[in-house]
C-alpha cells in the first residue's frame, strides 16, 4: 500500500542564523527578523536589543515575536519596555502591548497603581484590564479604590465591567456612589445596574 | 419606526456589559444580534452567517477594530463591504481619521445612548461602503 | 447525588461571560443544567465552600482548573475519525490548494500534535487512502507528536479497541487493521510504519523546530488551554512549523480568537481552518 515511507527523518535541519542578533534585527528579513525577535528572551542583551527594534519595527507579526519575548523575560523591566506602546496612536500597537502585558500578569501588576494613576483617562482605562489578571479580591479592592476617585465616566465604565466579574459585597456602595455621580452616563447606569445584579445574588 | 425585522447586526466589543447594552437596544427595535470579542473573532462569525451591520470597538484583544476593518475591507468577498459603524471611547481626530481611512462607514463616541444606536444602525444597514 | 443545588441566573451569567472570554465557547440557558451539574462536580473536587469561592479560583487559573471544567463539556475521548468534517476539508479544499504549486513526487506533509494515542494521525493515513485520488502521485508524510512518552509508545503498537473503532466501517476496519482477538484490533504493519512518531512539547521552540514544515497541523484541543504566555510561544512555534500558505485546524470549539493573529481565517464548506499567509510575491 502506499504511504509506506522510509523511517529515518528527511527533514534538514534549518541552518542556525550565524550573524549576531542586533545585525539581524537592523538589517535582516522579515522572516529573519522574526526568528531573532523571538530567540531574544534568551540572549543576556536581549532587553536593550529589543527595546530599540521595538521602536523601529513596523512588521505586525515581528513586533508580535517582539512583544511575545518581553513577555518571556518577565521582569519589572521588560513590562516597562512594553508600558509606553499603551499611549500609542495605533491601535493595533496598543492592543500588542496590552497583551504582552496580558502575558506577564505578575510584573506587570507592579505597575498597575501608577498606570491607574496617569494623567490620560485613556491609558486608566486600559489599564483596567490589567487588573482583571489580580486574584479577585485585589482586582475588586483595586478597582473599587479607582472608581471612588475617577472623573472620567469611560474609565469607570471599564472598571465596572471587570467589577461585574470580580466583585463582592463592598463592591455594591462603590457602585452606587459612582452611578449618582454620573447620571448623564446612560452605558454607566445600565452598566452598575447590570454589575451589581451579578454580585448581589452571590452573596447568599 | 423603520422595519428592521430580520436585520441581523453583530456587535463586536471586548465588554460583556457594552455588547449586553447593545444587545438590548437592537434587541428592542427589532434587529437579530450576534456577538464577537474581538476583532478575528468577528472575521470569523462574519464568513459563518449573514449579517447587515457591524457595530465595532476599537480596543480589543488580539485584533483591535481598525485592523479589522483593513482586513475585512481587503478581503475580496461580497461581506467585505459590509456596513460598520466604529464606537469608541477615544475621540480625538486622529482616531476618527484611522477609522475612516480604514473604512468605517461613520464612528461613534462612547458613551452611545441605546437610542441613537438603534437609530444609526437603522440608517446604516443595508449601506455598503 | 441528588440534584445539585441551583445556581442563580447571575452566577451562571458570570461564569459563562468568563468562559467565553476566555475560551469562546457559548454556554446559553439551554446548557445550564449540564454546567451547573458540572460545576458542583468541581466546587466538591476543589472542596471550595461556595460558588463565589470556587469561581475565584477558577479565575485564577490555577492547576489547570479551566480545563477540569472544560473537559466535561468537550467530550475528549479520542476515536478513529473524530470531527471527519475537518478530514474531508482536508482532501476537498487544504490539499488541493498546497498541490496547486507542487509536482508529482513533490512532498506533503501533515502534523498531528498532540497525537495521543495515535487515532488522530492514523484516521488521516486511512482517510486520504479511502478518499484522496492523488494519494500515490505525492510523497505523503505523517507525523504524530505528543509530550507524553507513554501515548506515543501505544500509538507506534497501534493496538485499538471497540470503541475507537466505533465510526469505521467493518470494509475499512478489515483493509487496515488485524482482530488479535475480538476486543483488539492492530494498525497493519505497512501502515504503522507510515507514521512517524517524536515526542514534543509544544511550547518548546527547540523540539518544535527540528519537526520540520509543515503543509497541514492538526492541533486540536490542547492551545485554549494554555496560559497566555504559552498559548503565544506555542501559536509563534505552530507557525514556524507551517510552510508559507499551510493550513492549521483546531478543535470544533477552539478558535484563534483566543490564542494568536498570526494566521488568516479561512472558511471552507466543511470548516473554519487558519493559514500562515504566503510569503509576498515580488512585485510585477
Amino acid at each position: 500500500m502506499p504511504l509506506v515511507r522510509n523511517p529515518t527523518p528527511t527533514v534538514e535541519p534549518r541552518a542556525p542564523d550565524e550573524r549576531k542578533p542586533v545585525q539581524v534585527l537592523a538589517s535582516g528579513s522579515d522572516e529573519e527578523r522574526w526568528i531573532a525577535a523571538r530567540s531574544a528572551a534568551e540572549t543576556p542583551e536581549g532587553l536593550s536589543l529589543l527595546t530599540h527594534a521595538l521602536a523601529v519595527e513596523r512588521v505586525p507579526r515581528v513586533r508580535e515575536a517582539m512583544f511575545t519575548a518581553l513577555a518571556k523575560i518577565a521582569t519589572p523591566e521588560s513590562a516597562s519596555v512594553a508600558l509606553p506602546y499603551l499611549r500609542s496612536e495605533d491601535a493595533a500597537l496598543r492592543t500588542q502591548a496590552l497583551d504582552a502585558l496580558r502575558a506577564m500578569p505578575a510584573v506587570a501588576a507592579e505597575h498597575l497603581s501608577q498606570l491607574l494613576d496617569d494623567s490620560d483617562p485613556d491609558v486608566r482605562l486600559l489599564a483596567c484590564e490589567i487588573a482583571r489578571a489580580l486574584p479577585t479580591g485585589d482586582a475588586s479592592r483595586v478597582l473599587g479604590e479607582l472608581i471612588e476617585k475617577e472623573t472620567n465616566s469611560n474609565v469607570c465604565s471599564a472598571a465596572i465591567e471587570i467589577l461585574a466579574e470580580t466583585g463582592d459585597v463592598a463592591s455594591l456602595p462603590i457602585l452606587a456612589r459612582c452611578a449618582a455621580r454620573f447620571p448623564n452616563d446612560p452605558f454607566l447606569t445600565f452598566a452598575v445596574k447590570t454589575a451589581s445584579g451579578r454580585i448581589g445574588s452571590s452573596e447568599r | 419606526m423603520p422595519d428592521n425585522s430580520s436585520k441581523r447586526v453583530l456587535i463586536i466589543d471586548d465588554a460583556a456589559l457594552v455588547r449586553a447594552y447593545y444587545r438590548a437596544a437592537l434587541e428592542a427595535h427589532g434587529f437579530v444580534v450576534g456577538e464577537a470579542l474581538n476583532g478575528l473573532e468577528g472575521l470569523e462569525k462574519l464568513l459563518l452567517e449573514p449579517f447587515d451591520l457591524v457595530i465595532a470597538d476599537i480596543n480589543m484583544p488580539q485584533m483591535d477594530g481598525i485592523t479589522f476593518l483593513r482586513t475585512l475591507r481587503s478581503k475580496e468577498l461580497p461581506v467585505s463591504s459590509i456596513p460598520v459603524l466604529v464606537t469608541s471611547t477615544e475621540a480625538g481626530p486622529h482616531d476618527i481619521a484611522a477609522a475612516r481611512g480604514a473604512g468605517a462607514n461613520y464612528y461613534l463616541v462612547k458613551p452611545i445612548k441605546q437610542e441613537t444606536l438603534a437609530e444609526y444602525a437603522a440608517i446604516f444597514c443595508g449601506r455598503p461602503r | 447525588m441528588t440534584d445539585p443545588p441551583q445556581m442563580t441566573e447571575d452566577e451562571f451569567r458570570r461564569l459563562a461571560e468568563f468562559l467565553y472570554r476566555r475560551t469562546g465557547m457559548v454556554f446559553t440557558e439551554s446548557k445550564r443544567y449540564y454546567v451547573e451539574r458540572r460545576v458542583w462536580e468541581r466546587i466538591d473536587a476543589t472542596s471550595s465552600l461556595s460558588f463565589s469561592v470556587y469561581f475565584a479560583h477558577l479565575r485564577s487559573e490555577v492547576r489547570d482548573e479551566v480545563e477540569q471544567l472544560i473537559n466535561a463539556f468537550t467530550v475528549n475521548e479520542t476515536y478513529f475519525y473524530r470531527e471527519d468534517h475537518q478530514l474531508a476539508c482536508l482532501t476537498t479544499d487544504l490539499l488541493r490548494e498546497r498541490v496547486a504549486t507542487k509536482r508529482p513526487g513533490d512532498p506533503i506533509r501533515i502534523w498531528s500534535a498532540p497525537c495521543s494515542t495515535g487515532e488522530e494521525p492514523y484516521s488521516i493515513a486511512i482517510w486520504l487512502l479511502e478518499n484522496w485520488k492523488d494519494v500515490d502521485t505525492y510523497d505523503i508524510e505523517i507525523v504524530g507528536s505528543d509530550i507524553d512518552t507513554c501515548v506515543l509508545e501505544a500509538a507506534a503498537v497501534g493496538i485499538f479497541g471497540k470503541r475507537a473503532l466505533m465510526r469505521l466501517s467493518p470494509e475499512v476496519i478489515a483493509r487496515y487493521f488485524h482482530a488479535l482477538d475480538d476486543e483488539r484490533w492492530q494498525i497493519l504493519d505497512d501502515l504503522r510504519q507510515s507514521v512517524r512518531f517524536t515526542r514534543v512539547n509544544l511550547i518548546e521552540t527547540k523540539e518544535t523546530r527540528p519537526q520540520g514544515r509543515f503543509d497541514v497541523i492538526f492541533c486540536r484541543n490542547v492551545l485554549i488551554y494554555f496560559d497566555d504566555e504559552s498559548r503565544r510561544i506555542a501559536a509563534e512555534n505552530l507557525y514556524d512549523n507551517l510552510l508559507p500558505g499551510g493550513f492549521i485546524c483546531l478543535g470544533h470549539t477552539e478558535s484563534m480568537s483566543r490564542i494568536s493573529p498570526l494566521f488568516e481565517v479561512c472558511r471552507y464548506s466543511e470548516a473554519i481552518v487558519y493559514r500562515r499567509p504566503e510569503e509576498l510575491r515580488r512585485a510585477r
